[in-house]
This record gives structure tokens, sequence and C-alpha cells, in this order.
């Protein structure tokens, strides 16, 4: 990586010398013209005068043109043929011209070589600042489980605490390492996404029998934390998508909805559908913790979490990773589809619509 | 605190990850503390309109206000209660933020369970020693070349006659001069005194806070009368009237 830059950065430097010199030259050769113009402008105006000196002194007019052919006499005045002002005139434009085509179009590929490096060596610099920051984040994101579980281990550690609290430390270091593993598992996808790395295919599937496989998994957590959730998608409607693409944005959102639910303290998930124009729109209400309007705007960026509130004395709370919903936009833009979501406030529950592109009933 | 009354000290925690919050919660109780919680900075300023306590254990990656948001507002207002700040980035320019912000002392995260608990000892230890060394009428007021600071509303009457606020660090270094009036202070015992130990990453910081004391109380801050640099050593205070 820094071999490259360093011959870039020498490509540029050559490039941009090279302009200079074009440059120079230009401007020398301009002055050249100039400069042989204007003397021989000057070696004819010698002429001139010598011819009028002629014609002044009583030199018959045909013997002054014999002995200066570039002069023309009119009546008593000697002049300059107006055929050789012409021709000088007409050189100095045909060099003048000849250079600025030549050295513009030097320039000109100087230019866009200046333009195409400096692109380059820009692009560059970004890739390497997002890869530090995402760097940054994780490191960042991984911190705080690993603080809970040190804290979990120490405190055991330090206080042998009695069976039932061992078991509720040992509950919260199991969940601390199930969230790790789902960050990194996460970060892969949401790294393999990035890179465009995924082959997608565009199957017909029917929306109601793809959503229902989900909700079977994650149901009896649900029921745990005093959730129910409402399938109420009608059959027969079919989006473009790929299989996998479909299963992993709607756990995604699902999960969210049920995370944000056990927040409040149980609630209901309510999932519906309906055919919009070209599209089939997938919409998943909750009654859970909500999340502020304006931070709402951040909700799909990566390590977005809005961090509602763990129910009082609770020891479950909204965990997330912050890059499910990262990794749902970019699925649903790969899939020519969209993501929104809506809350009205903290508190309030909010709302999730997903849309595919419609899709023909496969035929069997 | 426990000097004042006899109850345990009040500690508030705000932390947003539910599990790392409950530790320290536990954690804190099991060492006799008195804990309350809050999830964000919104709740954690609510709760302090309303409440005391002795020390704030403040996460500083809060969703909406920030921690460092948290610690100056409540600067701000001036409520000097003792913050620990807790981050899960500990690089030094992060640690002079959180100090700047008004903190006390800074744990990186993961943190170790008895460092973290022997930080917060230090802190409430360090703030017994000052209201213990305030707690008098003849050691709550300090008078020097026309300045007044007291030590107990953390504040002054400078002598051209503005009332200035000052920072609960102001006054600690404040309070260590004035009880070694006429002695060399260095560098690190402020900085132990004040910081407690391996806190800042310079005594440097201590020298900006000795400006920023010049420029509060004294007439001439470029040639002090009571702020004396004692050169490669550290500081010696001086009361005018004092020879």
């Amino acid at each position: 990586m820094k071999s490259t830059r360093v011959f870039q950065l020498t490509a540029l430097a050559l490039v941009v010398v090279s302009a200079v010199q074009v440059g120079w030259w230009l401007f020398d050769q301009h002055a050249y013209t100039v400069e042989k113009v204007n003397a021989a402008r000057a070696a004819y105006a010698g002429q001139t005068a010598a011819a009028q000196a002629l014609l002044d002194s009583g030199t018959p007019a045909t013997r002054v043109q014999q002995l200066l052919p570039q002069i023309v006499v009119t009546g008593t005045q000697a002049s300059l043929a107006p055929a050789v002002e012409q021709a000088l005139h007409t050189e100095e434009h045909r060099r003048n011209n000849q250079y600025a085509w030549e050295g513009g179009f030097f320039l000109l590929a100087l230019g866009v070589c200046i333009a195409v490096i400096a692109r380059a060596l820009r692009a560059e610099a970004r890739v390497l600042e997002e890869q530090d920051s995402f760097l940054a984040l994780v490191s960042h994101q991984f911190k705080t489980p690993l603080a809970s579980l040190q804290l979990s281990l120490e405190t055991m550690a330090l206080r042998a605490p009695a069976p039932e609290a061992a078991r509720t430390l040992i509950d919260r270091m199991l969940a601390d390492l199930a969230r790790m593993e789902a960050m990194v598992t996460q970060i892969l996808e949401s790294v393999r996404l990035e890179r465009g790395r995924v082959d997608l295919r565009a199957e017909s599937l029917e929306l109601r029998t793809a959503v229902a496989r989900v909700v079977t998994q994650l149901e009896e957590r649900a029921r745990a934390e005093r959730i129910s959730i409402a399938n109420a998608i009608e059959p027969g409607l079919y989006v473009l998508s790929d299989p996998l693409a479909l299963d992993v944005v709607v756990r995604n959102v699902l999960e969210n909805a049920v995370a944000a639910v056990a927040c409040a303290g149980g609630g209901d998930i309510a999932l519906s559908a309906r055919a919009g124009v070209g599209e089939v729109e997938l919409s998943v209400k909750d009654t859970g913790v909500g999340f502020d309007p304006v931070a709402g705007a951040r909700l799909f960026e990566k390590f977005t979490r809005l961090g509602a509130a763990a129910p009082r004395g609770g020891s479950g709370g909204y965990y997330g990773t912050g890059l499910g919903l990262y990794i749902v936009r970019r699925l649903m833009t790969l899939a020519h589809g969209r993501v929104a979501a809506h809350s009205e406030g903290a508190g309030k529950g909010a709302s999730f619509v997903l849309a595919w592109p419609a899709a023909q009933e496969p035929k069997p | 605190m426990s000097a004042a009354n006899a109850g345990p000290s009040p500690v508030l925690v705000v932390e947003d990850d539910p599990h790392l919050a409950a530790g320290v919660r536990e954690n804190l109780r099991a060492e006799g503390y008195e804990v309350s919680a809050a999830s964000n900075g919104e709740e954690a300023l609510a709760w302090l309109r309303e409440h005391e306590c002795a020390l704030i254990v403040l996460d500083v990656m809060l969703p909406g206000i920030d921690g460092l948001g948290v610690c100056r507002a409540l600067r701000e207002q001036g409520n000097n209660t003792p913050v620990l700040f807790l981050t899960a980035r500990g690089d030094p320019a992060d640690r002079v933020r959180g100090l700047e912000a008004g903190g006390d002392d800074y744990l990186a995260k993961p943190f170790h369970l008895q460092e973290f608990l022997l930080r917060v000892r230090a802190i409430l230890r360090r703030w017994d020693w000052y209201r213990n060394a305030s707690a008098t009428a003849a050691t709550a007021v300090l008078r020097f070349g026309g300045n007044e600071v007291d030590f107990r509303a953390f504040r002054a009457r400078a002598w051209n006659g503005e009332t200035q606020e000052l920072t609960e660090k102001e006054a600690m270094i404040l309070k260590v001069l004035a009880e070694h009036l006429g002695e060399i202070v260095s560098r690190e015992d402020l900085l132990e005194r004040v910081w407690g130990y391996d806190v800042f990453p310079s005594t440097r910081t201590v020298d900006n806070f000795i400006l920023r004391l010049r420029k509060r109380f004294e007439q001439d801050p470029a040639n002090p009368k009571h702020f004396l640099t004692v050169w490669g050593v550290g500081y010696r205070f001086l009361i005018e009237d004092q020879p």
C-alpha cells in the first residue's frame, strides 16, 4: 500500500513538472516568434526608410524598385509591399497557432493525468480513513461486552456469590458472549456486503411463507418476553428477492422489534403486507420502546444504537450490535427494494416498512 | 461525605449497557454504597436536579447527551459532584478531554473490578479531605491580596471585585497550597492530592491550572505575587502580608 502511494506521488510529481515544462516551452516559442517577426519588421522598416531616402534624393522609382523588390513606390512615397506584410503576418499566426495546438494538447493530456492520479490518491486516502474508523468503531463496540464479561468474572472471583447470584452472573456472561458472537458474524457480513462480494439471486418468493418461517424461530423467545406476534400477511403476495437475504432482513427487523417490545415489558408485534405499484410492502408494527424521530435518521447507519432504556431493575436490555439495520438497508438496496422506519417518539412504539419489487407466482 | 453524614455514600451510576450497569451497581452495593442508576444523560441530569450524591460513575458514550456533555452541564450549573468516567476509549487525548470536561478520574473499559473500587474510594477520600479541610469557619474562607475564596461555595471575590466560580480542581489546588502556606509544593504532590494517581499523562496540566488561578487572582498574572513558580520543583503560595 505504501509503495503504491510513493509510486503515485512520484508519477504525480513527474506529470506536474512535465506540465510546467510544456507551459514554459509554449511561452518561450511564442516569445521567440514575436521576437523574430519584430526583427523582420524592423529590417523591412529599414529598407522602407532607405527606399524613401533614395526617392527623396531623386533616384527614379523604377531603380528603387529594382534595388529593393519588397518595396512599392506610390507617387513619391515608399512603403512595404502588402504581400510581404501579409506573409509576415501569416507566418506569425501559423506558428502561434501550431504552438497553441501542440502545447494545448500536451497540457490537456498532462492535466488529465494529474486529475486521474489525484483522484486515485484521494480515493485511496478515503478508503484508508474509512477502514481506520471502521476498525476503531469495531474495537470500541467490543469493549463494552468485554468489560461486562470481565466485571462478571471478577465479581465471581472477588465475592464468591451464592448459587442464585452466581447463576445471574453466568447468564449475563453467556449473553455477553452471544452478543460478541453475533457482532463477529454481523461485522463479517457487513464487510462482505460493503465489498460487494455477494451474489444475490432474484427469485419469486411468497412473502407470507418466508416471514412465517422467521416468526416460528422467534416465537419461543417472544412468548418468554410476553410478546405476541400477529402475522396478518395475506397469502399470494410474491416478491423478487434472494431467499437468504429476505430471511436475514426479516429476521433483523423482527429481532429488533422483539428486543424493543421486551424492553417495554411485553406487548404486540403486528405484521401486514399490501401490494403497491410494482412492489410489495411489508409492515412491522410494534408497541415497544420506539425511538426519537430525530435520532431515527441515523437508525440505518453503522453502529447506531439508539440505546433504549433497560427496564427498571431488569437484567435484560435493548441489546444491538449496531449493525443489524445497516445490513438490512444494504441488502434492501441490493434487492432494489427500500426500507423505512417510523416512531412517534420514545415509548410510543415503532413501525418498519420493507418493500421489494413485486414478482409473479413462480410457474411449477 | 461519610464525615458529614453517617449513612452510606450515595453513588449515581450512568451507563447504557444494562449488564455493565448491573455489575457496577451490584459491586458498589456490596461495598456498602447506596446506588442509584440512570441509563442515559437526560435521565442522569433529571435525577441530579432532585437528588445529591457523593460520586457519579459516568459512561462517556451514552445515547443522546454523552457523558462529557453531562459533566459539562453539571459544572455549568455549579454542581461539583465528583465524576469518574468509564469509557471504551482510553488514549491520552480522550483522557484529557474527559478531565477537561470536569471529570475527576478516568477508567478505560474493560477495567479491573479492584481498580475500579480503589478509584471510587480514592475519589471519595479526596473529597472527604477537602470537606473536612473546609469545615470550620476559619478554614472555609481564604483571604489573600484582596481576594476572598469561599471553599464551601466554590466561589471567590477577586481583588477587582469580580465574582469567580471555581472548578472543584481549582478549589482543591488552592486548598492544598493554602495548607502548605509558604512551602514549596511539587507538581507531583499536587497531582497526587488533587487528582490521585496516574490519571494525567503529564504534570503540565498542573501548570495550566496554576495559570488559570493566576489569571483569576493575580493583579498582574505575568508577575505573580501569590502563586510563585519554583523552577524545576513546583509552586509556592504566599499571602501578601506574610514574608
